[in-house]
C-alpha cells in the first residue's frame, strides 16, 4: 500500500457532488500536486486529508492506518493555508512554537527546533517581529516553517502562493521544493498554477469536475496529455476543430479531438517539403505576442487559426501578414 | 471650505458645547459654595464632598455599583464567547437569529424588562425568586446586544475560522484554541463593549428601582435619596457620579485609539 491512499472518495456538501469515487495514491517523500481550475475538488480532497471536512464515503489510509474518522489533531499532518493564519498576537517565534509546546516538548528542545527550522527559511532575525510586521512573501516562509517544525507525516500546501507576487512566487517555488527535499517530508501542493505544478512536482494529479482526469510526471503529463480537457489545461495546446485540420494540412484525422503544442509548429519562410513523418501547409501570420524568451505567432491557414511559438532571437522571426510554411510532426499531435 | 462657512461652524459648535457644559458647570460652582441664591454664590465649602465621602451609605453605594456592574458583565462576556465559538463554528445557520435575539434588549425599555420579571419571579421561591438573581439577569440582558456586538465584530476582523483551523492542524483542540488564539486578539473589543455596558449599568436607576429589594443601592437610589436632603450634597454626588462616567468614557476613547493606531501601524499607513 501506498504512503497515503484515497479509497472511493466522495464529498457532497447538500446537493453539490464535489468529490466523485476519487482514488489516488502518494508515495513516501514525494511532492504531488492537485492541480485544476477553480472548483474542481482539489482542495476540499486536501482538507479531507486535513480532517477539516469529513467524507461523505470511502476511506483515507495514511501509512497503513485508516484515518478517515480521526479528528485533525490527532493525525500528524501539517497544513499550510493559502491565507497564511499566522496567529496575530504572536511572534513569528511564538507562532513556529505552537505546535511544539502543545507537544509539552521541553523549553531548550522548542527553542533548538524553531531556530533551526526558521534558519532553513531564513527567517533568523525576524523571531521577535509580529505576522503583520512581515511581508506577504516572510509570512508565508513563518505559516511553512510553523507546519514543518512539528515534523508531520505530510505537509499540505492549499494554494500558499497565490497571494505573493510573481518573482517572489518563483523564488518561493524553488524554495518550497529544495525544502522538501531537504527534510524529505511527503508533501500534497494544491493549485491552479500548471507552471507552479510544473516546476514543483514529482507527480500531478490534474482535476476536473471532482474526478481525477490524469495522473502522471510533469513531463508526460505536458507531452500527452490523456484528454481534451487536460490539452487545453497545460500548456498552451491548439484545439483545432479535426475536419478544418485535416482540410488545411491535407491529411486524415479520424479522431474526436486533436491537440498541439504550439513549440511543435515550425514555421519557416521557405517552403518546406511534405514527408511521411511531417505535414504541411501555407498561412499567413495574423498577428504576434511577445513571451519574453519566445514570440507566439497566430497563424492563419485558409480560416483555421494556430498559435507557433519560436525562440527570441533579437529581432522578430516574422512580421503581421508575412506568408510563412508551416510543419508538424505527425508523431507530436496528441489524438483522443 | 471657505473662511466665512468656517467661522459660522465655529460659533455653532462654540454654542452647543456651552449649551452642554453649561448645566455641568453650574452643578459643579452649586456643589462648591453654601448658598447660590443671588447671581453669585456665596461661601466656597468643599463640606459636600466631605459628607458624602464620610458618609458609609455613600461609599456602599458606590461598592454595591461596582460589584452589580461586573458581575452582569463577567457572565455575559463568558455567555457570549461561548454561545459565538459554538455557533460560529458549529452551527453558522443560526448565527442570524442569535444576532436578532441578542438584538432585541435594545427595544426594550427598562420599566418593561423590570415589570416582565417582576411579574414571571416576584411570587417565585425558586432561584430566580431571589432579588439579586433578578437584578443581575436583567442587567445582563440590558448589555447583551453592545457585548454582542463586541465580540462579533471582533471575531468578523481576524478571520476566526481559519485561525481555529490552523490551531487545529497544529494539534490543538478547538475550545483551547479559542481561548487561546481567538479570545487575545479580540480582547479590545470585549474591553471597550464592557466599558460601554459598565456606563450603561452605572447610569440605571429604574431597574433597580424596580428590582433590588432595599439593601441594594446604586450611586443613581443614593443621588435620589440625598436630593431629598440636601440639594447641594445632592449636586457633589451627581459631580462624583458624572466624574465617574467621564473617566470610564475616556478608558473607553484611550483602547479605541489605541487599538485603530496599532491597524494603522500594521498597515502600514
Amino acid at each position: 500500500m501506498s504512503y497515503i491512499s484515497f479509497e472511493n472518495i466522495n464529498k457532497q456538501f447538500g446537493t453539490n457532488h464535489v468529490l466523485k469515487d476519487i482514488n489516488l495514491e502518494v508515495e513516501k517523500g514525494q511532492l504531488v500536486t492537485l492541480l485544476g481550475p477553480s472548483g474542481c475538488g482539489k482542495s476540499t480532497l486536501l482538507r479531507c486529508l486535513a480532517g477539516l471536512e469529513q467524507v461523505t464515503s470511502g476511506k483515507i489510509f495514511l501509512d497503513g492506518q485508516d484515518i478517515t474518522d480521526i479528528p485533525p489533531r490527532r493525525r500528524g499532518i501539517g497544513m499550510v493555508f493559502q491565507a497564511y493564519s499566522l496567529f496575530p498576537n504572536l511572534t513569528v517565534y511564538q507562532n513556529v512554537a505552537y505546535g511544539l509546546k502543545i507537544k509539552k516538548m521541553s523549553k531548550l528542545e522548542i527553542e533548538q527546533k524553531v531556530t533551526q527550522m526558521l534558519d532553513i527559511v531564513g527567517l533568523s532575525d525576524k523571531i521577535k517581529q509580529y505576522p503583520a510586521q512581515l511581508s506577504g512573501g516572510q509570512q508565508q516562509r513563518v505559516a511553512l516553517a510553523r507546519a514543518m517544525v512539528t515534523e508531520p507525516k505530510v505537509l499540505l500546501l492549499d494554494e500558499p502562493l497565490s497571494a505573493i507576487d510573481a518573482l517572489l512566487r518563483k523564488n518561493l517555488q524553488i524554495e518550497i521544493r529544495r525544502i522538501q527535499k531537504q527534510l524529505g517530508i511527503t508533501t500534497i501542493f494544491v493549485t491552479h498554477d500548471q507552471d507552479e505544478a510544473m516546476t514543483l512536482s514529482d507527480k500531478i494529479h490534474l482535476f476536473h469536475d471532482g474526478k481525477i482526469e490524469q495522473s502522471a510526471t510533469p513531463e508526460e503529463i505536458y507531452a500527452h496529455p490523456a484528454t481534451k480537457f487536460a490539452a487545453s489545461f497545460i500548456g498552451n495546446y491548439n484545439l483545432p476543430v479535426v475536419a478544418e485540420f485535416n482540410k488545411a494540412f491535407q491529411c486524415d484525422f479520424q479522431n474526436e479531438s486533436i491537440a498541439i503544442r504550439p513549440e511543435i509548429i515550425v514555421l519557416s519562410k521557405e517552403p518546406v517539403e511534405k514527408t511521411e513523418q511531417t505535414l504541411v501547409s501555407q498561412g499567413v501570420i495574423k498577428g504576434y505576442t511577445p513571451h519574453g524568451s519566445l514570440t507566439r505567432y497566430n497563424v492563419d491557414f485558409d480560416g483555421l487559426q494556430l498559435n507557433a511559438d519560436v525562440l527570441f532571437n533579437n529581432n522578430m522571426a516574422f512580421d503581421v501578414d508575412d506568408r510563412v510554411y508551416a510543419s508538424i510532426a505527425k508523431d507530436q499531435i496528441n489524438c483522443f | 471650505m471657505n473662511k466665512h462657512s468656517h467661522k459660522s461652524a465655529y460659533i455653532v459648535m462654540t454654542l452647543v458645547i456651552i449649551w452642554l457644559v453649561l448645566p455641568l458647570l453650574a452643578t459643579i460652582i452649586y456643589s462648591l459654595f453654601e448658598d447660590w441664591t443671588g447671581i453669585i454664590p456665596k461661601g466656597f465649602t468643599l463640606a459636600n464632598y466631605e459628607s458624602i465621602f464620610t458618609n458609609e451609605d455613600f461609599l456602599t453605594s458606590m461598592y454595591q455599583t461596582v460589584l452589580i456592574c461586573i458581575i452582569p458583565i463577567f457572565i455575559t462576556v463568558l455567555i457570549m464567547l461561548l454561545a459565538l465559538f459554538v455557533v460560529t463554528v458549529y452551527f453558522p445557520k443560526i448565527e442570524k437569529y442569535v444576532q436578532i435575539l441578542c438584538m432585541i434588549p435594545y427595544t426594550i425599555q427598562g420599566i418593561i424588562l423590570s415589570v416582565s420579571i417582576l411579574i414571571l419571579y416576584a411570587n417565585s421561591e425558586s432561584f430566580f425568586g431571589n432579588r439579586m438573581v433578578m437584578l443581575l439577569g436583567a442587567y445582563c440582558i440590558i448589555i447583551l446586544p453592545y457585548i454582542y456586538n463586541g465580540i462579533r465584530n471582533g471575531m468578523r476582523a481576524i478571520n476566526m475560522n481559519m485561525l481555529l483551523e490552523a490551531a487545529e492542524m497544529l494539534g490543538e483542540s478547538k475550545i483551547k484554541a479559542f481561548f487561546k488564539v481567538i479570545v487575545p486578539n479580540i480582547i479590545s473589543g470585549i474591553t471597550v463593549s464592557s466599558l460601554l455596558a459598565v456606563s450603561l449599568l452605572f447610569g440605571d436607576y429604574v431597574i433597580i428601582r424596580n428590582l433590588s429589594s432595599t439593601d441594594v443601592n446604586n450611586m443613581q437610589q443614593f443621588l435620589y435619596q440625598t436630593m431629598k436632603r440636601s440639594s447641594t450634597e445632592a449636586s457633589a454626588v451627581f459631580v462624583v457620579i458624572m466624574l465617574i462616567t467621564f473617566l470610564i468614557a475616556a478608558i473607553v476613547l484611550t483602547i479605541q485609539s489605541r487599538s485603530s493606531s496599532e491597524k494603522l501601524k500594521e498597515t502600514g499607513k
